[in-house]
C-alpha cells in the first residue's frame, strides 16, 4: 500500500471519528445502545431520540454537505486561478450567492426552489465580476495575483452591504434571513439540503471526471493540450462546476466561509498537486472540518449556540493572515517575485 | 503682508510675511471646499419628516422660541447629527491621509487596516468584563485595540519593502478575525446593551448628541494642532523613508509620532459612530483629485473632505433613504467600494503612463 492510500484510509478513520463524535456529543453513555437502535430503526421513542434524529443528524448532514463542497471547489480555484489565497469565500462566490438568494426572496417573493438558482445565478455573477474587477484595476506587474484576491474582497464588501441593506429594507423577513447570512448550520435546513443536494453531487462527479486533465493543465497548458485535453472546455467546465457546487451550499446554509481556503493547504502536503487523489481528500478533509467547526459552534460557547459561519470565519481568517505572511511577506518570496 | 508670486514649478502661491507660503489653487480648493460644507450642513438641516430648518435655526438664535416639535427635531437630532458627523468625517480622512503618507501606501485606511475593529474588539472586551467602567476608560481602550492592530500589522508586514496590496490583505483578514470575535462576545452581553451596540457596531450617528460632541470638539482642535505640526513631515515621508532621513527627517521620532496621532483620531472616531471603512483612503484620493497638494494643505483637503462626504452620505440615507434606516457604515461601503475600484483603476493607468 502506497503513502498516498494511507493517508486517505486515516482521514476516513478521522471523518468517521468526528461524525461519530458530532451526532452524539452530549449524550448520556448509558443511553447510546437506544440511540443507535433509533438510528437503524429511523424512528424516535424519547425525547433524545427525536433530537438525535431530527437535530442532529440534519446538522451533520449539512455540515459534511457544506465542508465537502467548499473545500473540492477551494481546490479546483486555488490550482486553476493558480492562486494560494483563492477560495470561493475570498472571490466573491459566496457573497454572489447569499446577495442573490436574499434579493430574489425579498423583492421577488420567490419560492425556495427559485431562491437555490438565484443562489446559483450569484455564485457566478459574484465570481464573474472578482474577475472584472481584477481585470478593470489590473496591473500589469501583478504576477502573483494579489489584486484578484483584493478584488474578490472589494467585491465580497459590496455585496455583504447590499445583502444587508436589503434586509434592513425589509424588518418582517428579516428575522427569516438574519442568521442564515452569516452562515448558519441549522436543522431546519434540511428542507433545504434535500431540494438542491444534486447541484453539489453533480459538481462534485463533474470535477473528479475532469481530475485528470485538469492535472495535466497545471502542468502547463501547453502540455495539456499536446496530450489531447481540450484545454479551455475543461478549464471552464470545471471552474463553472466548483463555483455552481459553493453556490449550491450557500443555498442550503448561507455562507460558510474559508473552509475552501483552509482545507486545500492542509490536503496538499500530504497528497500533492495530482487532483486524481487530491480532490477526494479535499471532500473528506472538508467534510472533517466542517464538522469539526459545527462542533465548535455548538458547544464551546455553552449555553450559547453561535452560527457555524462566524467559527470558520475566526479560524479561517488566522489562516489567510499565516498564508499571506508565508506566500507574500516571507523574505524568500520577495526575491522570487 | 501678503504677496503674491508663483513658486519654483511655476504654480501662483501666496506668501506670508514669516516665509509661509500657499499655493492659491489649494487655497481655492479649500474655500469651495468649507464652502460646500456649510451649504451641505444647512441642507442637511431641512432634511426630515418635521418641516423645520435653517430659517428656524436663525431664529432660536436671534432669542425666538420654537414650538417643541420643531425645536426637537433641530437642537436634538438634527444639529449634533450634521456636527459630529462633520468632525468624525475629518478626523477619519485625517487619520487615513496621515497612514498613506507614513506607509507609503495609496491603499491605506484605518478601517481597511483594522484598526477601527481593533478598537471596537477592545471596547467590547471592557464591556463583557469591566460593564460598569467609566466613560473615559472606554476610550482608552478604543485607543489601546488601534495600538495593538497597528502593532501587529506593522510586526506582521515587516520592512516597508512589502507590497502594497499585501499590507491591505492583511488589514482586511485581521478585520476580519476581529470581527467575528467581536460577533461572539456580543452573545455575552446583556440584551440592553448588546441592541445598542449592534447599531453602533455598523457605524450610525443615531446615537449623536452634544455630550459625544462635547468629548469630540477638544480633539477635533487638536487634530488642527497636529496638521500644522505634522503637515511638513508629510511631504518628506512621500519621497520615501531614506529620503525623508536625507532631507533631515527624525524619522526615528516622527514616524511613531504620526502613527500614533492617526491611531487615535481613527479611535475617537469609533468610540463617537463605530468604524466608517474606506472614507480615509476616499477622501484623500477625491481631495487629491480636485486640487493636488502636498504637506498641511493635503492633510487639511483630505480632512474637509472627508467630513463633506460623511454629511452626503447622512444626508443622502435620511433623504433618498426616506424610513430606511440604513447605518452611515454601510452606505459609506456601498458608495465607497466603486469609487475605491475607480481609484485603483487611476493608478494602474497613471502607472501604465509612466511605464
Amino acid at each position: 500500500m502506497d503513502r498516498r492510500s494511507l493517508h486517505l484510509l486515516l482521514i476516513l478513520a478521522m471523518l468517521a471519528i468526528v461524525l461519530v463524535v458530532h451526532l452524539f456529543f452530549g449524550f448520556h453513555a448509558a443511553d447510546l445502545p437506544n440511540l443507535i437502535a433509533a438510528l437503524q430503526r429511523f424512528e424516535a421513542q424519547s425525547y433524545e431520540e427525536a433530537v438525535l434524529l431530527f437535530q442532529r443528524l440534519p446538522r451533520t448532514l449539512i455540515a459534511i454537505y457544506a465542508g465537502g463542497i467548499a473545500a473540492a471547489s477551494g481546490f479546483v480555484l486555488q490550482s486553476l486561478v493558480r492562486n494560494p489565497l483563492a477560495s470561493p469565500a475570498t472571490l466573491g462566490v459566496n457573497s454572489g450567492a447569499a446577495l442573490f438568494l436574499v434579493a430574489s426572496a425579498l423583492l421577488f417573493g420567490a419560492s425556495a426552489e427559485l431562491q437555490g438558482i438565484a443562489a446559483l445565478a450569484g455564485a457566478l455573477a459574484g465570481f464573474l465580476s472578482s474577475l472584472a474587477v481584477a481585470r478593470l484595476a489590473g496591473r500589469r506587474n501583478d504576477p502573483r495575483g494579489l489584486s484578484l484576491i483584493l478584488s474578490g474582497a472589494l467585491v465580497s464588501m459590496l455585496f455583504t452591504g447590499m445583502t444587508n441593506a436589503l434586509l434592513l429594507s425589509d424588518p418582517a423577513r428579516r428575522a427569516e434571513f438574519l442568521s442564515w447570512v452569516t452562515g448558519n448550520i441549522n436543522h431546519v435546513y434540511i428542507d433545504r439540503l434535500a431540494m438542491f443536494w444534486w447541484i453539489g453531487a453533480l459538481s462534485v462527479a463533474i470535477l473528479l471526471l475532469f481530475a485528470r486533465p485538469l492535472t495535466l493543465i497545471l502542468l502547463g497548458a501547453d502540455k495539456a493540450a499536446s496530450t489531447g485535453v481540450n484545454v479551455p472546455l475543461v478549464s471552464r467546465f470545471a471552474i463553472g462546476a466548483a463555483v455552481l457546487g459553493s453556490g449550491s451550499a450557500v443555498a442550503v446554509c448561507g455562507p460558510i466561509g474559508f473552509v475552501g481556503l483552509v482545507v486545500p493547504h492542509i490536503v496538499r502536503p500530504f497528497m500533492g498537486n495530482n487532483l486524481v487523489h487530491a480532490l477526494p481528500a479535499s471532500l473528506i478533509v472538508g467534510a472533517i472540518v466542517g464538522l469539526a467547526a459545527d462542533l465548535i459552534a455548538r458547544e464551546a460557547f455553552y449555553p450559547y449556540v453561535v452560527n457555524t459561519g462566524l467559527v470558520t470565519d475566526l479560524i479561517g481568517g488566522i489562516v489567510f493572515i499565516v498564508i499571506v505572511k508565508r506566500f507574500y511577506l516571507s523574505p524568500g518570496s520577495r526575491e522570487a517575485s | 503682508m501678503i504677496r503674491g508670486g508663483r513658486a519654483i514649478d511655476g504654480k501662483r502661491v501666496l506668501r506670508l510675511a514669516g516665509g509661509l507660503q500657499m499655493r492659491t489653487g489649494n487655497l481655492l480648493a479649500g474655500a469651495c471646499l468649507v464652502a460646500a460644507a456649510l451649504a451641505l450642513a444647512a441642507l442637511a438641516t431641512g432634511l426630515g419628516l418635521t418641516d423645520t430648518g435653517l430659517a428656524d435655526l436663525f431664529r432660536t438664535l436671534a432669542g425666538e422660541s420654537l414650538p417643541g416639535a420643531e425645536n426637537y427635531a433641530l437642537w436634538t437630532v438634527r444639529l449634533p447629527r450634521i456636527l459630529l458627523g462633520f468632525m468624525v468625517g475629518w478626523a477619519v480622512a485625517l487619520a487615513g491621509a496621515m497612514l498613506q503618507s507614513v506607509a507609503r501606501n495609496p491603499l491605506a485606511d484605518p478601517g481597511l487596516f483594522g484598526f477601527s475593529q481593533g478598537s471596537m474588539t477592545m471596547i467590547m472586551l471592557l464591556l463583557v468584563f469591566l460593564p460598569a467602567a467609566p466613560k473615559s476608560l472606554v476610550v482608552l481602550a478604543a485607543l489601546a485595540g488601534g495600538l495593538t492592530v497597528a502593532g501587529l500589522l506593522l510586526w506582521l508586514v515587516g520592512s516597508e519593502r512589502s507590497s502594497g496590496l499585501s499590507i491591505v490583505l492583511m488589514g482586511i483578514a485581521i478585520e476580519t478575525v476581529l470581527s467575528s470575535f467581536g460577533s461572539l462576545l456580543i452573545l455575552y452581553l446583556p440584551t440592553e446593551t448588546s441592541i445598542a451596540l449592534s447599531e453602533w457596531l455598523a457605524g450610525s450617528l443615531f446615537q449623536a448628541n452634544w455630550t459625544v460632541i462635547a468629548a469630540f470638539a477638544p480633539l477635533f482642535v487638536l487634530s488642527l494642532a497636529a496638521i500644522f505640526v505634522l503637515g511638513p513631515a508629510m511631504a518628506t515621508y512621500d519621497l520615501g523613508s531614506e529620503m525623508a532621513m536625507a532631507l533631515g527627517e527624525p524619522v526615528g521620532r516622527s514616524r511613531p509620532l504620526i502613527l500614533l496621532t492617526a491611531v487615535v483620531l481613527s479611535s475617537a472616531a469609533v468610540t463617537a459612530v463605530g468604524p466608517l471603512v474606506f472614507l480615509g483612503v476616499l477622501a484623500p484620493h477625491i481631495a487629491g483629485f480636485l486640487s493636488p497638494a502636498v504637506a498641511r494643505a493635503r492633510l487639511f483637503l483630505s480632512a474637509l473632505m472627508g467630513g463633506i462626504l460623511v454629511l452626503l452620505a447622512d444626508a443622502l440615507t435620511r433623504g433618498l433613504g426616506g424610513s430606511l434606516p440604513m447605518p452611515l457604515g454601510l452606505s459609506l461601503t456601498m458608495v465607497g467600494v466603486p469609487l475605491f475600484i475607480i481609484a485603483l483603476r487611476l493608478q494602474a493607468l497613471r502607472k501604465l503612463q509612466s511605464h
